[in-house]
């Protein structure tokens, strides 16, 4: 619905937050792939190691900061100096909050994976619980219930 | 939640399929890129693009037909001869058929990359040179950049 009755000046922001999101998205399934893939494929542990991290660092890092540094913006403009949000706004930050604590650890057993040659199964278990975060968010965005 | 909203969920949520799944695609595409790669790596890395493909394939299929039908819902007045309404559904076909000849040609690539596996596992400039062959890199990427304008289309609504 807000989608349709927003102000022009949100359009921007939306876009970016968006964009953000699904290619967050995407290198969180790359990252949960690539490691559930490494236990199957012991012999090229190290190769997606490799990939892990480095989707990680040129993946999950910019998009997360694009995707949370725009939806400030849109709540600078809708909900000013502090006002009330609704709860789907609060969902929203759950899964940015905490989830940047998740993305966080992800990254530094990323690191560890490349040192040990392998893909740590922590790895794939922590990117496909934020895939789940990442979607109740987009279905309490788009619901907005 | 009411009907609106409810097609609004499962619209989105081929957004984020076709946009997360173009993502992963692009990801393990770039990885297979690398010049000392082995036969063996790069039909690992293709192998695993196909799980992103069946996401992508969910996703179009989703964005298209409960997108359609958010047309006629929303309570907007939105029509099907809107401009930006067009634009998308074209942009969209346009960006899976170039999507599924790039995949073609990946297919191809990552057959000769398993002849070459099973007979010297070496990095070969033949295989290199296919797994950056510009057409399929055009294609594929090119189709990426028609759904993230896509995307934009669904925000802007330009004349709407």
């Amino acid at each position: 619905m807000l989608a349709a009755l927003r102000p022009d000046s949100f359009d921007l922001p939306l876009f970016l937050h968006v964009f953000g999101a699904t290619v967050l998205f995407g290198a969180t399934g790359t990252i949960a792939i690539a490691g559930y893939a490494s236990r199957r494929s012991p012999d090229n542990s190290a190769l997606l190691a490799r990939v892990v991290a480095g989707t990680w660092l040129v993946g999950i890092l910019p998009s997360f900061i694009l995707m949370w540094a725009a939806a400030e913006w849109i709540l600078d403009k809708e909900f000013p100096d502090n006002a009330d949000t609704p709860g789907w706004v609060s969902v929203g930050f759950i899964v940015s909050e905490p989830g940047a604590l998740l993305l966080i650890a992800l990254g530094i057993l990323a690191w560890f994976s490349v040192r040990k040659g392998r893909v740590l199964l922590a790895v794939p278990i922590l990117a496909s619980i934020y895939l789940l975060a990442l979607a109740v968010a987009w279905f309490a965005m788009s619901g907005t219930p | 939640m009411d009907l609106y909203e409810w097609l609004l969920v499962f619209h989105v949520t081929g957004a984020f399929l076709m946009l997360g799944g173009g993502t992963v695609a692009a990801t393990l595409n770039l990885a297979a890129a690398r010049r000392d790669r082995k036969p063996s790596e790069v039909v690992l890395l293709f192998g695993l693009i196909r799980i992103a493909v069946v996401a992508l394939t969910i996703g179009a299929i989703l964005a298209f037909v409960f997108g359609l039908w958010l047309v006629h819902q929303a309570p907007f007045n939105y029509s099907y001869t809107e401009g930006w309404v067009i634009a998308a559904i074209i942009l969209l076909i346009v960006s899976s058929v170039m999507g599924a000849v790039g995949g073609r040609r990946d297919e191809r690539t990552a057959r000769f990359a398993q002849e070459l596996a099973a007979t010297n596992d070496e990095p070969s400039a033949e295989l290199l040179g296919r797994v950056r062959d510009p057409a399929a890199l055009v294609l594929s990427y090119g189709s990426g950049v028609l759904l993230i304008a896509v995307l934009a289309l669904m925000i802007w609504k330009p004349g709407a």
